[in-house]
């Protein structure tokens, strides 16, 4: 196999990268006006999600799950907030004053102290996986809501020992806050990317752990010491999460275990399977894992920029579309491309088509208000409809499919132009695009009742007798 | 043939082309109304390709099934159910979290007048059903709470509750007790007596001839011969059950001359928790000589895998008795110990438990043996490729390079990676696990050679195989394994298919 067709998913990606940056400049001048700014805030929160996304992606690769790094993150913060506490000078109340801490050593402590608890905890997570035979959703998923009620419990605890009974705690120390400056967290990803680049691609443990994932059963019978390797795996999956928490800290100033961190391990998931890892295990390379980790931050960055909201409130209606896409393709490609495949089936494709286009016409009108909203609804429904029907009966379709994009391009220019106006055509228009959509939809159920389009799920049909 | 107005079943010129293997060639009997009908055969005769056909789970084959004179091709096994067709595999098919009662109406439930389920109505008709077949059990009970000979009439019951006229039964008795065997003989009279026809299918003989009136012989997928039961007898049925053919190989050289004791069993014994035999294994004996090849017969469920996985310490329960190797006591733990100690397995399913499907040919060779191609912690690829090309080249391996998918290869190719992922490793011993399944012909005779070559330079091995007559071609002595225990050896010149199949039907 060549380098493109090794990494094409990797290739995949860099192009996909290229995609949305050209397309963020035609809509919004950022990127040239501030170059600076921009590059710093993108390489600081994709290096931020980059570190713990590594120790997911390993997981994943070795055929297990780690649903536990967010909260593994703002436990570890506590931890190392705490430990920050300790060391810290008291003021006259006797409360801990941890910005007066000014040198390395407690702070490096903290951060030593703070990666051992990481390395506890992926312990524990392989002890309940291998021993206690938990499926690795369940027990990270136990730590995943554990480890957070844990630091809300465990942080006033100890701090009321130290002097000041808090559940946020504050981490100010001169040093650490010196880790947030803008490079620190690149720097650090790049290099646990190329310890794990490393580790998975050059080293017998890497292979392991890739045949650990491809085939488990047949790994332990090659002599590969299956529970060793999956403590590798989980400690690095909760190690790397700890080392993001005390990144986030520095950043954020405080440990507070009612919001950071929460739902991060899902766009860790997500990161490593956009990047091309396979949740069946064994699939997937550390290049390709940095790519979707940047390929995620660009697009939401995209988003912010384009939208001009400013927000992250997009993000996970952009992570959750583009991981069904990248899995959806990746899949579409495993089970070979060539072959004819429906999307609408049956009763299923009936119903789920109105609410894809319902779906899509509320995301249009959050954006641009409710007549583009309804004008996209209304196209959508009649495109897939006829997409529905195409994949019943070709000859028919194709007619009909281009009834529908011509029908939607119509409707959506029309009404984004003009909707404000109200006027006669955009009201027909729209009731015309709403009976073509269920029109549509109807035949597609006949087509379906009189000759069903369900052969890809039928057995082979049996050749007649002679 | 004599298709009088009794036949209940015609099989008529049935054939089934597997991909590589023909499963079934131009088979044609009948089976008359109301009898029960064995069958046997080897493993790999074509018995269950064809109750399979018979029962609607396979739908695409050749040839013609008549119930009563009528044509009918089963487009699956619901179809095949509301013809009267059923068929209670040796896997059990049951829902084990539900119960009884619900298992047995799976699928066609008994509802209540607003369409919700009516358990009571289920549970008592469950309850009657059950109780005939002497099946004292609740009906609400969880399916899997119950004991294999329950399931099995709850499996029963549900035939007779969808009015099955034909009963096709898949080596029933396999995991029942002694008096669970008792009782199932019973309902097999009391189902008789209903005028079920029913297809029997077992490698026991005695069973056999105990419960049937007529005995087909399958082989090689083509059927030997039907006869009535008052007409046989036990030698002559397993006398038919063998002699498949098979290519010859010449190996040329003369004898293999086998050298010192390399590995020593005494009284093996491996438990089986929960089951009605209790143990997997029993007090094997047995000794392995450098250059030698010692081939273990035993139909399915003798437990020649079992065994296999003990010496290599990949058991779930650990065994009990000795393993000598090279006369020190041996007791390992995981594989990576009987590794270390030079013993090697090649796994029967190769798929499951050999092939790594996501990594290409050369990375399959190396498993074993990566951390000899490392300089400082990290992989060498020249190294790497070294290995995987030396074994390529020694074996013969067909493969477009060691960069191919493995999953490109034939059969005899993927079966070859993995002998030589295990040669890397340096064993003394070599456990062959029915190396020869699935693979072709030709590539079967090149494994032959490839083991006789193994055999010469020093390797001990040890080789299972569902095929009789190739454990006579390669081996030099032929243990026999039923039902766990050691039925039998004989040397190469003793041994014959009649004998070792009477050893193995425990004649």
């Amino acid at each position: 196999m060549g380098f493109a067709g090794k990494y094409r998913n990797e290739l995949g990606l860099l192009i996909a990268i290229a995609c949305v940056f050209g397309f963020t400049l035609i809509f919004n001048q950022s990127y040239l006006n501030q170059p600076t700014l921009n590059f710093k805030n993108i390489s600081q929160q994709a290096a931020l999600l980059g570190i713990f996304s590594l120790g997911a992606a390993i997981v994943i690769i070795v055929g297990g799950i780690d649903l536990s790094s967010g909260s593994v993150i703002v436990f570890s913060a506590s931890i190392c907030a705490l430990v920050l506490m300790w060391f810290a000078p008291v003021d006259e109340n006797g409360m801990p004053q941890t910005d007066e801490i000014t040198g390395w050593t407690p702070v490096l402590m903290a951060i030593g102290i703070t990666i051992a608890v990481g390395l506890i905890i992926g312990t524990l997570h392989t002890w309940l996986i291998t021993v206690v035979q938990l499926p690795p959703f369940v027990a990270t998923l136990a730590s995943l809501v554990g480890l957070r009620s844990f630091a809300k419990v465990l942080n006033p605890a100890v701090s009321k020992i130290l002097g000041s009974e808090v559940t946020t705690l504050p981490a100010d120390a001169t040093k650490l806050v010196d880790l947030s400056q803008w490079w620190v967290a690149p720097v650090v990803f790049l290099v646990l990317s190329l310890a794990c680049y490393i580790l998975m691609s050059h080293t017998v443990w890497g292979r392991h752990l890739y045949a650990i994932g491809g085939n488990e059963e047949a790994a332990r019978l090659s002599g590969i010491r299956t529970e060793s390797m999956k403590w590798l795996a989980y400690s690095i999956g909760a190690v790397t999460a700890s080392i993001a928490g005390i990144l986030y800290l520095a950043k954020i100033g405080t440990a507070d275990p009612g919001t950071l961190g929460m739902g991060y391990e899902l766009n860790a998931i997500a990161a490593a399977v956009v990047g091309g890892c396979s949740l069946r295990g064994g699939m997937g390379l550390i290049p390709g894992v940095m790519l979707g980790v940047l390929f995620l931050r660009v697009v939401i960055d995209s988003i912010n920029k384009v939208v001009a909201k400013g927000s992250d409130d997009y993000q996970g209606m952009i992570v959750g579309f583009l991981v069904v896409l990248a899995v959806a393709v990746n899949e579409f490609r495993r089970q070979g491309g060539g072959q004819r495949k429906l999307f609408f089936p049956g009763t299923l494709g009936v119903a789920v088509i109105p609410i894809l286009a319902a779906f899509v016409g509320c995301v249009l009108f959050v954006m641009y208000g409710y007549g583009a909203g309804i004008a996209t609804f209304v196209s959508l429904y009649a495109l897939l409809s006829a997409w529905k029907l195409a994949e019943t009966d070709k000859k028919i379709a194709a007619a009909l499919m281009l009834a529908g994009i011509a029908l939607g391009c119509i409707v959506t220019v029309v009404t984004l132009r003009h909707w404000e106006a109200a006027s006669t055509l955009n009201k027909l228009g729209i009731g015309f695009g709403f009976g073509v959509g269920l029109l549509l939809t109807g035949s597609g159920l006949v087509m379906h009742l009189w000759k069903p389009a369900v052969e890809s799920h039928a057995p082979a049909k049996s050749p007649p007798p002679k | 043939m004599n298709e009088g107005p009794g036949s209940s079943v015609t099989i008529a010129h049935v054939t089934k082309q597997f991909p590589g293997v023909l499963a079934l060639s131009d088979v044609t009997f009948d089976i008359a109304e109301g009898e029960l009908h064995a069958i046997v055969g080897e493993n790999g005769a074509g018995k269950s390709t064809l109750m399979k056909i018979l029962s609607g789970v396979i739908t695409d084959y050749e040839g013609e099934i008549r119930l009563r004179g009528q044509p009918v091709w089963f487009t699956g096994t619901r179809d095949a159910e509301a013809a009267g067709v059923a068929i209670i595999h040796q896997e059990l098919n049951l829902v084990e979290e539900l119960s009884a009662a619900a298992n047995i109406f799976l699928g066609r439930e008994i509802r209540g007048p607003l369409g919700l389920l009516s358990e009571g109505a289920m549970q008592r008709a469950a309850g009657e059903l059950l109780k005939e077949l002497e099946c004292h059990i609740d009906p609400r009970a969880l399916a899997g709470s119950l004991r294999v000979g329950d399931q099995q009439l709850i499996e029963i019951a549900k035939a007779i509750s969808l009015q099955t006229e034909i009963l096709i039964m898949d080596e029933p008795t396999s995991a029942l007790t002694e008096s669970e065997v008792e009782r199932l003989y019973r309902v097999i009279a009391r189902l008789r007596k209903r005028g079920v026809t029913i297809l029997y299918i077992s490698h026991k003989m005695d069973e056999v001839f105990h419960l049937s009136d007529r005995i087909t012989v399958l082989r090689d997928g083509q059927l030997v011969k039907t006869l009535s039961r008052a007409d046989t007898n036990a030698t002559e049925i397993t006398h038919l059950m063998v002699g498949r053919e098979i290519e010859a190989v010449d190996f040329g050289e003369g004898h293999r001359a086998a050298a010192d004791v390399v590995l020593e069993v005494k009284d093996l014994s491996l438990a089986w928790p929960g089951h009605a035999r209790a143990y997997r294994l029993k007090d094997i004996n047995l000794t392995l000589r450098r250059g030698e090849i010692v081939g273990i017969a035993g139909l399915m469920g003798a437990g020649r895998t079992e065994l296999m996985e003990c010496l290599f310490g990949a058991s779930d329960v650990r065994p009990t008795g000795e393993i000598i190797l090279n006369g020190s006591p041996a007791r390992f733990t995981h594989p990576a110990e009987a590794m270390k100690a030079g013993i090697a397995l090649v796994t029967e399913d190769r798929k499951r438990l050999g092939l790594f499907a996501q990594m290409n040919v050369g990375q399959n060779i190396t498993m074993c043996t990566l951390h000899q191609a490392t300089t400082a912690g990290l992989l060498r690829g020249g190294l790497e490729r070294a290995q995987a090309d030396s074994m390529v080249t020694k074996l013969g391996v067909k493969t477009a390079g060691t960069s191919a998918p493995i999953t490109s290869l034939s059969g005899g190719n993927q079966q070859k990676t993995i002998i030589g992922r295990w040669l890397l490793t340096d064993p003394q011993v070599l456990l062959l696990d029915d190396p020869t399944r699935g693979v072709d012909v030709g590539a079967k005779a090149e494994l032959y050679r490839l083991m006789d070559r193994l055999c010469r330079d020093g390797l001990g091995i040890l080789l299972t195989s569902s095929e009789l007559p190739e454990l006579l071609t390669v081996s030099d002595r032929i243990l026999v394994l039923a039902e766990g225990k050691l039925t039998a050896e004989f040397t190469r010149e003793e041994a014959t298919e009649h004998k070792i199949m009477e050893a193995a039907t425990l004649v």
